[in-house]
């Protein structure tokens, strides 16, 4: 019988050490895709290509049929593989040292220092002849302000989503946020640049401000707010949202998407104090073993018939300008800016170690408030 | 002298193993905490206190007490529920005893990340729960019990409750009983003959079962994350954040080192005060 009972704590034990690992939450950034529109067929062309193209990105991030149609057209296979977050990205990058990979599409922030490590290669403008659809607004950022090396594929937009029918708050801006009317009623996402950011927009700052007296000011505004957080999370806040769990919803644009295809009563506001976004952008690695194959992709995706498939199926706003008013109706408020769109926009950039250690302090006792 | 050298050679893969994937890990966190984070990206090796320093900060410090009373409400339930429950599980006929270790298993074929979820589908708004007690008039509105702190607690006592139960059992189940005869045939009261006799003898059982559920619960952040709403902060949270999110590779460093020493500080002071040194099938 002994042995029995410690065979059986063996199990468990390891048995909950896995769970462990598994519960680490996604990466923010492609945290899920929507389904696809199926596409239609695409002329063939005669040029062909040899070998594979080596994509490396998170999962989903297109539909089946932008790949094989691209194999059938080009004449290279695909070869995707994945990481779960940026991080993983430029470990693996730094170790192949620029090569194995022919394409990879991450997060801004993460570029920037793929960049000055010299990671990336300068993009050969001549080989994209689509490059003039991309939207210009998403172009020039910090990570790359000459547009040298990358071409954005899809942008994350920070709205507030909140659901009429569960409260009588009219929501325009985040200041509405701490509205008492909220009380225990808000889900954010567990991200702690983009929340602090929230409060530092409310107080009229940038969301890059590297003055830790500011930042800890923006953390006090932020204790105001706790009292109405019902959860942080990054994984499927869109549930929450449209369980009725919680009336109102900072969280990432995939999941608004999924949100809104849901329930298309929700809605959708762009705050009053400012817009931010992020940007996932394609870049090709400094030693591609294959670049040509990477440049024939790229300008692939860039056609717009191609892009309203692949945006529509990733959830992200448009980053095609082109393709914007292919996009079907049903989309169109949550992946392409309204028109007029005149808010300021700013992007969450790295900043200094001791603004972030800052942020992090403040982060901290936010959440602990929130209990 | 021969049967020795094969003995090593046996071993060997058990040492370098264990060297390997145990020391090696620990020594480099150790080191790694003792180093400079760089301006974005990794670390920098230039020798500095400032991570254990920053730990001193109120906001972490807060962290780790927040940890310790989680861990200690969960335990306490866990030996008010597990202790009864391996106790009577002894008491049962060999048959019996074999059915409801097999019932005490079934879970665990089963990830307890999914299992967690389940709790999610009982606890939400509109949720199971909220419909029997609707159903049953005795509430008229959806209670908000997901993502509050009784929440966490009956997640950790769910995920930990069978290593108890176990612990608690197998000192039962070796227990003499007729010394429990004894006491009463001399007089004692069913409850004095418990007190003296049985919770004496099994206590090894029980301070095991403590020790199996107090320590993994200092760090089952992930339970707190998907129950709490991320609103309990613990020092396994903190870790991550600081790890996955700040990039602060040398803080989290320090932090679990700290909650190691914090741990091994407890299971000392545990043999210490209980004078035992063999904690049953732990140690």
């Amino acid at each position: 019988m002994k042995k029995w009972i410690s065979l059986a704590l063996c199990l468990s034990l390891c048995l909950g050490l896995f769970a462990g690992c598994g519960a680490s939450s996604s990466s923010a950034g492609a945290d899920s895709s929507t389904p696809a529109a199926s596409g239609s067929g695409i002329a063939a062309e005669p040029v062909k290509g040899e070998g594979t193209l080596n994509l490396y990105t998170w999962e989903g991030m297109f539909p089946q049929d932008v790949l094989d149609g691209f194999t059938a057209e080009t004449g290279y296979e695909v070869s995707y593989s994945s990481f779960d977050t940026d991080e993983t990205m430029l470990a693996k990058l730094e170790a192949a040292n620029g090569g194995d990979y022919d394409l990879i599409i991450a997060d801004d922030y993460i570029i920037e220092t793929a960049i000055a490590e010299g990671l990336v290669a300068e993009l050969d403008k001549t080989k994209l002849e689509n490059l003039g659809n991309v939207n210009p607004l998403y172009q020039g950022q910090f990570y790359d302000p000459e547009d040298a090396y990358t071409v954005p594929y899809g942008a994350g937009v920070m709205t507030l989503v909140y659901d009429p029918s569960l409260t009588d708050v009219e929501i325009t801006s985040y200041a509405d946020l701490w509205n008492e009317g909220l009380a225990d009623n808000i889900a954010v996402v567990d991200n702690y640049r983009v929340i602090n950011g929230m409060a530092l927009k409310v107080l009229g700052e940038s969301y890059n401000v590297t003055d830790t007296d500011t930042i800890r000011a923006a953390g006090d505004k932020l204790l105001e707010l706790a009292p109405n957080i019902r959860l942080i999370k990054n994984d499927n806040v869109q549930d929450d949202l449209l369980s009725g769990e919680v009336a109102a919803a900072v969280m990432y644009t995939s999941q608004v998407t999924l949100a809104c295809l849901s329930n298309p009563d929700l809605k959708v506001v762009y705050p009053a104090e400012g817009v931010g976004f992020g940007i996932m952008a394609q870049f090709i690695p400094s030693e591609a073993p294959n670049a040509d194959a990477a440049y024939a992709f790229i300008d692939y995706i860039l056609r717009p018939e191609i892009a309203k498939q692949c945006f529509e199926w990733l959830g992200y706003y448009c980053t095609n300008a082109a393709a914007d008013d292919l996009i079907e109706e049903e989309y169109q408020s949550f992946l392409t800016l309204p028109d007029g769109f005149d808010s300021d926009m700013e992007m969450i950039e790295n900043i200094t170690p001791e603004a972030e250690e800052m942020h992090m302090q403040v982060w901290t006792e936010f959440k602990a408030a929130c209990e | 002298m021969k049967q020795r050298k094969s003995l090593w050679l046996l071993l060997a893969p058990m040492y370098v193993f264990t060297l390997l994937f145990v020391a090696g890990p620990l020594i480099y966190m150790f080191v790694l905490s003792f180093e400079t984070r760089a301006e974005t990206w990794g670390v920098i090796h230039e020798f500095t206190l400032d991570n254990y320093k920053n730990i001193f900060q109120p906001v972490y410090l807060q962290t780790f007490a927040e940890s310790f009373r989680l861990a200690l409400t969960s335990t306490a339930l866990i030996v008010l529920i597990g202790y009864p429950f391996g106790y009577f599980m002894a008491k049962l006929s060999e048959a019996w005893k074999k059915r409801l270790m097999l019932l005490l298993m079934i879970p665990f074929w089963t990830n307890s990340l999914i299992r967690l979820y389940g709790w999610i589908i009982i606890f939400r708004a509109n949720g199971t729960l909220d419909k029997i007690l609707m159903g049953l008039g005795l509430t008229d509105a959806p209670l908000k019990l997901l993502y509050t702190y009784p929440a966490v607690v009956v997640g950790m006592v769910y995920a930990l409750l069978q290593f108890m139960i176990l612990a608690v059992f197998s000192s039962c189940e070796k227990m003499d009983w007729s010394l429990v005869d004894a006491a009463r045939d001399l007089g004692a009261s069913p409850a004095k003959a418990f007190l003296t006799v049985t919770l004496k003898l099994t206590m090894p059982g029980l301070l095991s079962g403590v020790i199996l559920t107090f320590i993994p619960s200092m760090g089952l952040f992930f339970i707190a994350d998907i129950l709490g709403g991320n609103k309990v902060v613990l020092v396994g949270s903190l870790i991550q954040d600081q790890l996955m999110k700040a990039h602060n590779q040398p803080f989290a460093a320090a932090l679990a080192v700290v909650l190691m020493l914090l741990t091994t500080a407890m299971i000392a002071l545990y043999k210490r005060v209980t004078h035992s040194d063999e904690l049953e099938g732990v140690l």
